[in-house]
């Protein structure tokens, strides 16, 4: 018994141990915190709030990279059938400078960060949850090294909802009417 | 004497995750631990340069080659181009050769022209995935390679590392002994 405990917790320490950049080539720089649900109503927008998180150490560029070599981070995103993505807002870079280049400034995103999306579902979609697929794009960089560019997958789900519907114009009266 | 296997089992979780932090922090430090490639002959590959010719590392044979991975997105690897350039200025003479490879996504003539800006006075190839693989895979960049005169990895840093550091490697290529600083 104690025997086979004791190989269990040689070959854990192996799996482990060995295979370092293994662990790193698989590393995502980012991840993303589940999105909750958000209800909308159909023939109005409505916004997905995403929230990311850039690794501690690490840091990607922002939307707005003050130089344009830079990768910027950017969200892609790929609606169902008639649920438009509108506007994608990101917020705005954190202004760095990093024992690389100590007199520059990088516009980056560090921690936390939160990237807005609307979302308009047209009229004739039919009430249902709906999950909306697509990948942020980023780049990452530590103090003294950069990492290729990464696709981390991103999924929310919405709730469209009846709403009110579309409003007809001047319906007519008909002349048959009867009150 | 018999021993609680779970206090072993604690132990080895213990002693692993310090293993693996710590060789984490021997990369980014740029202190490479010996990979497979050191002490080997240097893959030889094949890649086109920024002005559409074909360059092999095997052109080079006999020369010291600081080999050095890349990209326009890398702002450490930045850092070190104008070291490079100085340092092909100070020991071409003595048989080194810099050889600079864009693991890059912009088209060969961004490349050229970012080459350009930062004042490059050595060859840039266009890299590809298969090279990089033949280097062990570039995870980080910058990432260097040093090759001695008789083509084979002496040294390699992951990272941006000092010009100093960068200076002993390039002696040590070309077969000198580290000078005093």
């Amino acid at each position: 018994m104690t025997n086979r405990v004791l190989c269990a917790g040689v070959i854990l320490l192996m799996s482990i141990a060995a295979h370092p950049q293994d662990i790193e080539r698989t590393k995502a720089w980012v991840s993303m915190v589940p999105a909750e649900l958000t209800s909308i109503d159909r023939g109005k927008p409505g916004t997905v709030d995403l929230q990311f998180r850039v690794a501690r150490g690490f840091h990607i560029n922002s939307n707005q990279p003050k130089q344009d070599y830079l990768k910027k981070t950017e969200l892609k995103l790929d609606a169902p059938t008639d649920i438009v993505i509108g506007r994608i807002t990101y917020p705005a870079g954190q202004d760095r400078s990093f024992p690389f280049a100590p007199n520059d400034k990088l516009s980056v995103y560090s921690g936390d960060f939160e990237v807005g999306v609307t979302v308009r579902p047209l009229h004739n979609v039919l009430p249902a949850k709906y999950a909306i697929h697509g990948f942020l794009k980023y780049q990452a960089c530590d103090n003294a090294a950069c990492y290729p560019p990464k696709q981390l997958p991103v999924t929310f789900e919405v709730k469209v909802l009846k709403g009110q519907g579309p409003r007809k114009k001047n319906p007519a009266q008909s002349p048959h009417a009867h009150s | 004497m018999k021993r609680d296997p779970i206090i072993l089992i604690v132990v080895a979780m213990v002693i692993s995750i310090m293993l693996v932090f710590g060789i984490q922090r021997v990369h980014h430090a740029g202190i490479v631990p010996p990979g497979k490639l050191q002490g080997k002959a240097a893959p030889d590959f094949s890649l086109p340069t920024t002005t559409g010719q074909t360059m092999k590392l095997s052109d080079f044979q006999g020369k010291a080659v600081l080999l050095n991975f890349w990209a326009t997105w890398c702002e450490p690897c930045k850092v070190e181009m104008p070291w490079f350039v100085d340092l092909q200025k100070k020991y071409g003479p003595q048989g080194l050769q810099v050889i600079g490879v864009a693991m890059d996504d912009a088209s060969p003539k961004d490349i050229s022209a970012f080459a350009q800006k930062m004042g490059v006075n050595y060859p840039i190839l266009i890299g590809k995935e298969e090279v990089g693989a033949q280097y062990g895979g570039i995870e980080y960049l910058p990432s260097t390679f040093y090759i001695s005169r008789n083509g084979k990895v002496i040294e390699h840093a992951f990272g941006l590392v000092s010009r100093s550091e960068i200076e002993a490697n390039i002696e040590k290529a070309l077969g000198q002994q580290v000078a005093t600083k």
